[in-house]
């Protein structure tokens, strides 16, 4: 499913040069659920932003199901995101202005579906992660946990292959953030989508069947 | 279907930040309501112009004297044997009505005025279209009688000087004692009457042609007969002169060419009242692109998110093109209200009569749309060119 090979990224800040990713190897199969864990800094979200198709490596090969996704165009790249993949993000960035159904249906409009199959897909994801009974509320009225929920249905709604988390439980307090992941693990065991979370978090971690630590740039060890 | 999803969300947007929604608004209301209103009042004024000309009928020429070279005649007049053979001569005019146009003094129990004097035939009353409001008009066997025919301020000059009964009273002009035995009702000057009807007193022209003070004849109305052509018309009458009347030349005005040219200058003159009205517009048109701008940097988190939903740069820009056109169109709308309000307004000032110009509306509306394209389109791809990422980290 995912293939990365030898990926380096380089910044320029003014005159330096700065390398933030210095050959990562990493490849997953459909159905995992991974966490990719380390510090702040050391290139996780720049790895995962490369994943999501949001930022393009300099050197080396990334095969999305079997295609080569590396240097793709704006173009593909967006309508390959659209497609493939889901975002989960730790302050949930949900539209404040659209209702929670809304929200969930927003990765539809892009893909050119009628009103009608957007609403019902939408409706039956809600459920699917407990919300429904809320899809008409703004996102300012709902909790943290609430906000996430519809976050994660709206990474779901487009069936994506990959699900990208990064820090999902962060802005969440313990108990909220358990039952999160396991809204996580269920879908993940339910739809068999593949599931990337990117965390510090080694509790969290601990959850995951399979764990990388990044250190510096490179995956290293594997955990467990 | 993405378009109607579009129009939901623009509305959305403008209506949660009002007050700057507004204020754009107005800027375009304004703009586009000076532009209405100029081009509505630009249509309204070409009507009143073109009504005055069209009341006397399009089927009129008028013939005068050519003056300056070109002519081998002596001679300076057209007599009036000359005039009334025109129908004979060109089969394309079914009447004629030759005037000689003076000034003089008139005379009556001691109280002494100046005021013009009109020559004219029997058939001047049709070809001008004119209507007697008491008595008869000239008539062509008048020809040797002292008789003559009062305008209508005319009219009530002498009834402020205690005449009662006008048909019958008797006034002196150049000289002459003169019995007025008709009243013409109220006619405007103007368009292809060049001459002061209501102020004047019409006598028959043979008595004009040898009184001290009256005229000669100058000119010449013609009709054209149904189902004629004014080019050949004139062509027909130019000749008559040049062979059958000492070679004269002779120039020819035909209402439907005034006409013609009357419209093309109109049309001209409307579209730089609407050029000017556009200034306004422009104005109204870059504080739009301002709040879009605006717009777009505070909403720079909503542009990543919904980027890294898989919106393409095209829909990210469409979206806020809509945007622009929307509150244009909205201000537009408005703004036509204002425009054909005010255009209404001056019409009722002005005595002018009031039609409601429907290419106007049609302007209004393709105009505003084009404001919002045009100034909505910096903004739109100021959007759609964020990156992703940086929009996500923003705020």
């Amino acid at each position: 499913m995912i293939d990365i090979h030898d990926l380096h990224k380089f910044y320029q800040i003014g005159p330096i040069e700065m390398e933030i990713l210095k050959g990562v190897n990493l490849k997953v199969d459909k159905g995992e659920f991974l966490s990719i864990v380390g510090t702040s800094g050391c290139g996780k979200s720049t790895l995962m932003n490369i994943m999501g198709l949001l930022d393009v490596a300099s050197t080396g090969s990334y095969f999305l199901e079997g295609r080569d996704v590396s240097q793709f165009s704006d173009r593909k790249q967006s309508a390959t995101r659209n497609q493939k993949i889901g975002f989960v993000f730790q302050h949930f960035y949900l539209l404040s202005k659209l209702a929670a159904v809304e929200n969930v249906a927003l990765p539809l409009t892009y893909r050119g579906f009628g009103d009608k199959e957007r609403r019902q897909r939408s409706v039956r994801m809600l459920e699917k992660v407990g919300m429904e009974h809320r899809q008409h509320h703004r996102p300012t009225e709902l909790s943290g946990g609430e906000q996430q929920r519809v976050a994660i249905a709206r990474a779901f709604v487009g069936n994506p292959s990959i699900i990208l988390a990064d820090e999902p439980t962060g802005a969440l307090d313990t108990r909220v953030g358990q039952e999160i992941m396991n809204l996580f693990l269920r879908l993940n065991e339910e739809e068999g989508v593949t599931v990337i979370i990117i965390t510090h978090d080694p509790g969290i971690a601990r959850q995951c069947k399979r764990a990388v630590r990044m250190t510096d740039g490179l995956l290293r060890d594997e955990l467990f | 279907m993405i378009v109607k999803a579009n129009i939901k969300e623009a509305m959305r947007s403008l209506l949660a930040a009002k007050q700057r929604t507004l204020l754009a608004l107005i800027g375009i209301f304004v703009g586009i309501g000076s532009v209405i209103a100029m081009v509505s009042v630009g249509t309204i004024v070409q009507n009143e112009a073109l009504r005055q000309f069209r009341e006397m009928g399009t089927d009129i020429l008028t013939i005068g004297r050519e003056f300056g070279g070109g002519s081998q005649s002596r001679q300076d007049e057209i007599s009036l044997d000359d005039a009334l053979e025109i129908p004979t001569y060109c089969r394309q005019i079914s009447a004629v009505a030759p005037y000689a146009s003076s000034f003089g003094k008139y005379k009556y129990e001691g109280k002494k005025w100046d005021a013009p004097v009109l020559g004219v035939t029997e058939s001047f009353l049709d070809l001008n279209k004119l209507t007697l409001r008491e008595g008869r008009f000239i008539s062509d066997l008048d020809h040797r009688s002292y008789f003559c025919v009062a305008g209508d301020a005319m009219g009530k000059k002498l009834r402020s000087l205690g005449v009662k009964h006008i048909i019958g009273t008797q006034i002196f002009f150049s000289e002459k004692l003169f019995t007025i035995v008709g009243i013409i009702e109220n006619a405007p000057m103007g368009g292809m009457r060049p001459y002061e009807i209501n102020d004047s007193v019409m006598v028959p022209l043979p008595i004009s042609q040898r009184l001290s003070q009256g005229g000669k004849i100058q000119n010449i109305i013609g009709r054209i007969r149904p189902g004629g052509d004014h080019v050949v018309a004139t062509t027909e009458v130019k000749n008559y002169f040049k062979k059958m009347v000492r070679g004269m030349a002779v120039r020819i005005r035909s209402a439907e060419e005034i006409i013609a040219q009357m419209q093309k200058q109109m049309r001209l003159f409307t579209i730089l009242l609407g050029a000017i009205g556009s200034i306004s517009l422009i104005v109204g048109g870059v504080g739009v692109m301002n709040v879009m701008l605006v717009s777009v940097a505070e909403r720079k988190k909503e542009i990543g998110i919904r980027r890294a939903l898989g919106a393409q740069r095209g829909d990210i820009q469409l979206q806020f093109i809509v945007e622009s056109i929307m509150l244009c169109m909205v201000g537009g709308l408005l703004g036509i209200g204002l425009g054909i309000g005010a255009s209404y307004g001056i019409s009722i000032f002005s005595k002018w009569s009031f039609s409601l110009s429907y290419h106007a509306i049609l302007l209004g509306v393709i105009v505003s749309a084009a404001v919002g394209i045009f100034f909505g389109f910096y903004p739109a791809r100021q959007a759609s060119r964020l990156n992703p990422i940086d929009a996500l980290r923003s705020e």
